[in-house]
């Protein structure tokens, strides 16, 4: 049995490419630096709108609640984008490590994802309701007034309650498919991570 | 391509991988995509057969790398940040899919200038079948199996995967016996 020429396999592995695929390639990357760019364009562009904007509510409207929901704002605004700057750091050290880091990561990603939708998935029902509670407790009267609006035609209140039913069974399912996705890409995972641990431990062990 | 394993580059295109950098600084990125377009592609070939999804991996990919480009230090050279970063990628991108590993047709790269249609098809149908066997490497084995037919030397390989030189004889030797049984076992 002779052993593999690698030398030979690698020159026929790295045979020139098409000069058309290589065109395409180019125009593929264009594309993706372009989106990406106009992507963080776009970010930015929102994140200054949305501080002006609030910065002009709470100086033409100098009241303590104006100041404290704007500046609440301002800072999940802030929050939101030092938390996905993070991620993005951390999923390009993950990309730039080891194989075996980067399915830990990976995992670690999933396993979090999984945990919000269950979250999501029982607490989407009450969340809904609160939330109509919240405005009964806000405004009585004037919940109690649309109310008996939607109770006092029956076309009115049936579109309604088809609506929300269709919103609810639409979100559930959706919920209950990223679930599904979510621990089918998890158990790949888990089992690539087990085939590299299992490589490198007989690799210790001979 | 300049992609021999030994080749002695000025120092600052060794650092990026061939490419000299403009001032000094990381390479324009349209110049890399010129460079390792090549090795992005073959990367995700060995490891997506169906064209539509290997596009998508393809994407994925490019914009991985143009997103961690900021964070590359001359420590590898850019080479092997970018081979690491495809590697990586495709992996993920694998982790994802529902379906199990394609093994899909799919029209493979072949110099169209070439005079000899029949030396063109041989050669087609060779790197066909390496590609083949490779996608039904097991991933730590493919891994390293593609580094090795990239033309990376095994100091670069092992300081990629961050495993030990004996550790990579080891890989490298089972990936080799795989590949040669399942080259011997094409039609």
């Amino acid at each position: 049995m002779t052993d593999l020429d690698l030398e030979r396999l690698g020159d026929v592995w790295r045979q020139r490419p098409d000069p058309a695929e290589l065109e395409e390639l180019r125009r593929t990357a264009e594309a993706v630096r372009r989106r990406a760019l106009w992507g963080q364009i776009i970010d930015l562009v929102a994140a200054v709108v949305v501080a002006g904007v609030v910065l002009l509510l709470a100086l033409r409207n100098p009241r303590i609640e104006t100041l404290l929901i704007g500046g609440s704002a301002v800072l999940v605004l802030l929050w939101s984008h030092i938390r996905q700057r993070r991620m993005r750091q951390i999923e390009i050290r993950g990309l730039t490590g080891n194989t075996e880091e980067m399915l830990d990561q990976s995992i670690a990603r999933v396993e979090a994802t999984l945990r919000r939708t269950r979250f999501q998935l029982i607490g989407f029902v009450p969340a809904f309701l609160l939330g109509i509670a919240f405005a009964y407790a806000a405004d009585a009267a004037r919940i109690t007034e649309v109310l008996a609006r939607i109770s006092a035609d029956p076309s009115l209140r049936l579109l309604i309650l088809a609506a929300a039913a269709v919103s609810l069974a639409g979100m559930g399912f959706h919920l209950v498919r990223v679930l599904r996705r979510g621990r089918e890409e998890l158990h790949r995972l888990t089992s690539l991570r087990e085939a590299y641990r299992e490589e490198r431990e007989s690799s210790l062990a001979e | 391509m300049c992609e021999d394993r030994t080749g002695a580059l000025p120092r600052e295109a060794a650092a990026t991988g061939g490419i000299a950098s403009v001032n000094g600084g990381i390479p324009p990125f349209d110049r890399i995509v010129a460079e390792f377009g090549p090795l992005i592609s073959r990367i995700a070939m060995s490891y997506e057969a169906d064209p539509a999804l290997r596009e998508d991996m393809v994407q994925q990919i490019l914009l991985a790398v143009w997103q961690a480009l900021p964070s590359y230090r001359a420590e590898a050279s850019l080479k092997t940040f970018i081979a690491r970063i495809a590697q990586n990628r495709a992996i993920s991108f694998v982790a994802k899919q529902v379906r199990q590993p394609p093994t899909a047709e799919m029209p493979e790269l072949v110099e169209s200038e070439r005079p000899d249609p029949e030396q063109v098809a041989i050669d087609a149908n060779e790197r066909h079948v390496l590609l083949e066997a490779t996608r039904r490497l097991p991933l730590p084995q493919r891994e390293v199996i593609i580094l090795v037919l990239e033309g990376f030397d095994y100091a670069e390989i092992g300081e990629m995967l961050e495993i030990a030189p004996n550790a990579l004889a080891l890989r490298l030797s089972r990936a080799k016996a795989a590949l040669k049984k399942m080259l011997e076992s094409a039609p």
